[in-house]
């Protein structure tokens, strides 16, 4: 009798705690908010302007990046190929697996710190965070479904409409919403804490080696990978082919020969995570990235001229303590974060 | 003597016509001071064609386009926004937040509703094919412009202004695709189309008036002026390039302004 007590009031008490977190929360909550601009982080794109990240719009977003019903058969999820553990992208794999295992042309890059991306894909083609997921939806490789058929499979699901009405005010479902929810999920994925993060902050301090693996950075790296995104955002073509007939890169979406085999600078940040790559994925280790700028840069007519002076020199020992620092950049807040997580 | 007479007639005859056009055209004014009109909503009704018969979009029919080539037509859809009407005086009414997607193979799309326009006399009208860039950089877009419609490229962003799909024996794999766009570079897809009614007149007064503008769009007109297009010569233009430029050159021309519907209700 007394133990069912006690267990009324537990199970009262932790409905109350149910109840309370269903009550609409303070939309960002003040200790973790879900958007917010990092110490030192550059202005954003503000393309989140007419699309502020609230609670429920988050909700609604991983909701449906976790969702195979985006795809043609149910399959594919956009978190198929975007793992949180890989900060959100495709581990071990060199190119994107679609429905019916079908094999993309570019590795899935990660996912993070999109809010201050003008521009998206490893050639910049898609120029706006809320319309960028409409080509791997429409991607006959990746999830090969129309973007009307998905709104219908949304419109007739017994949850979603509840759903959108919460995040948007209104049950009508249309493109709009769920890419500004998508936006805002996608938004949110931040990552700002990491060893490197918090010697900046005064917070924790490098070893030797990994001091002097930021030196070495700082003199051979940071000039594309600009500090703190870890990348200027730019596209270049750092050397990996001599012609680009494969994949032109940039050239693909301005036509203009000068990009041929330039692709935009992807960020260092979880790099350790986040392997293979490259944008085909052809490097599946630090050290073979780093041995590529050594002794593997091809000079091309568009090689960048940063690169066009030949390889770098570094030594075995500095190329280990570039890892080091390489891997302080790694931020384990953010790839355990289960406001992230699938479940 | 006779031939006086019949040029007085002719003299008198003129006159009685212009000057019931006039009144036909002061009819709404009254002694009670300046005429004014009801602002109103104003029909831009596309009806497709090629040449000289209505267009069947269904691939049914055949058609003979300036390179001798014989075509048929399945699939034929084109962007039109940013109106202005023009006034009497000149000067513009911009229709605000216009855009509508004209799809021959849906009859409820051929009429562009313009509505709560300014009442008054306007004398042409101007629009543009295709999509503007600010649209085409600011995100996911409703209504006209909602990307489920089709008419939107996602692996390089940007609008879909024209397309034109159908089969012809020209083409080694027995069709032809033709989609157009670009909104920013040389090359971009976006043209400005500027129709007269002269000598007509439309009058918008709402309640009072009909209001409705019916275009013609000429689906041979792809395929010529300034530009030849042969099918054979390029079945699939679906990038933004010089060929693609040379299809917006032509169908800057494809309109024509018919007649306008505007009897008193």
């Amino acid at each position: 009798m007394k133990v069912n007590l006690k267990y009324k009031l537990l199970l009262l008490l932790s409905m109350v705690v149910i109840v309370h977190s269903c009550v609409p929360d303070v939309d960002p909550p003040v200790t973790q908010p879900l958007f917010y601009q990092p110490e030192g982080f550059p202005a954003t794109s503000g393309q989140l302007a007419n699309n502020p990240v609230t609670y429920y719009g988050f909700s609604l977003g991983k909701k449906l990046f976790y969702d195979p019903i985006l795809s043609l058969d149910s399959t594919i999820s956009c978190g198929s190929c975007h793992q949180q553990f890989a900060a959100f992208a495709h581990l071990d794999h060199k190119l994107s697996h679609g429905i019916n295992d079908l094999e993309g042309t570019r590795n899935a890059p990660p996912l993070f710190n999109l809010a201050w991306h003008s521009n998206f894909f490893w050639d910049g083609g898609s120029n706006h965070i809320e319309v960028q997921p409409i080509a791997p939806i429409t991607n006959p490789v990746e999830m090969d479904e129309s973007v009307a058929n998905v709104i219908f499979k949304l419109k007739r699901s017994s949850y979603y409409p509840a759903m959108f009405k919460k995040a948007f005010g209104s049950d009508s479902i249309t493109t709009q919403a769920m890419t500004r929810a998508l936006a805002q999920f996608m938004s949110s994925l931040i990552s700002a804490n990491s060893k490197y993060d918090k010697v900046k902050a005064g917070s924790a301090t490098f070893t030797v080696d990994e001091q002097n693996g930021y030196m070495l950075f700082k003199s051979k790296c940071e000039s594309c990978h600009k500090e703190p995104l870890m990348t200027d955002l730019s596209y270049r073509n750092n050397g990996l082919d001599l012609h680009f007939a494969a994949d032109p890169g940039r050239a693909r979406i301005t036509l203009q020969p000068s990009d041929s085999g330039k692709f935009k600078v992807p960020s260092l940040r979880n790099i350790a995570v986040s392997y293979p790559y490259m944008h085909d994925g052809r490097l599946n280790s630090l050290s073979k990235v780093i041995d590529h700028y050594r002794s593997g840069v091809i000079q091309s007519s568009t090689i960048d001229p940063l690169l066009s002076g030949g390889n770098m020199s570094i030594t075995d020992a500095e190329k280990q303590q570039l890892i080091l620092f390489l891997n302080t950049l790694t931020d384990p807040t953010f790839l355990n974060d289960k406001r992230f997580s699938e479940k | 003597m006779k031939n006086k007479l019949y040029s007085l007639f002719m003299i008198a005859f003129v006159a009685i016509a212009v000057s019931s056009c006039n009144d036909d055209e002061t009819t709404p004014s009254t002694n009670n001071g300046p005429t004014t009109y009801n602002s109103g909503d104003v029909g831009l009704n596309f009806e497709n064609i090629a040449g000289s018969v209505f267009l069947d979009p269904t691939g049914a029919t055949n058609y003979v386009n300036a390179s001798a080539e014989t075509f048929s037509v399945t699939n034929f859809r084109y962007y039109i926004s940013n109106v202005k009407l023009i006034k009497e005086d000149g000067s513009k009414y911009e229709v605000p937040n216009s855009y509508f997607l004209i799809n021959a193979n849906d009859t409820n799309s051929l009429l562009a509703e313009l509505t709560d326009i300014p009442g008054g006399k306007y004398t042409g009208v101007e629009y543009m094919i295709g999509v503007d860039s600010a649209r085409n950089v600011s995100g996911a877009q409703t209504g006209a412009l909602d990307p489920a419609n089709g008419m939107f490229w996602s692996w390089s962003t940007g609008y879909i202004f024209m397309k034109l799909e159908g089969q012809s024996s020209a083409s080694s794999n027995n069709s032809f695709v033709y989609h157009i766009g670009g909104y920013s570079g040389v090359n971009r897809g976006q043209r400005t189309v500027s129709l007269d009614f002269t000598p007509s007149v439309l009058i918008v007064d709402g309640g009072k008036r009909e209001a409705e503008i019916h275009i013609l769009t000429d689906v041979l007109e792809i395929f010529k002026n300034p530009n030849n297009i042969s099918i054979a010569n390029g079945s699939n233009i679906m990038m933004v390039g010089p060929s693609s430029s040379n299809i917006a050159n032509n169908y800057a021309d494809m309109f024509s302004f018919d007649h306008i519907h505007n009897d008193p209700l």
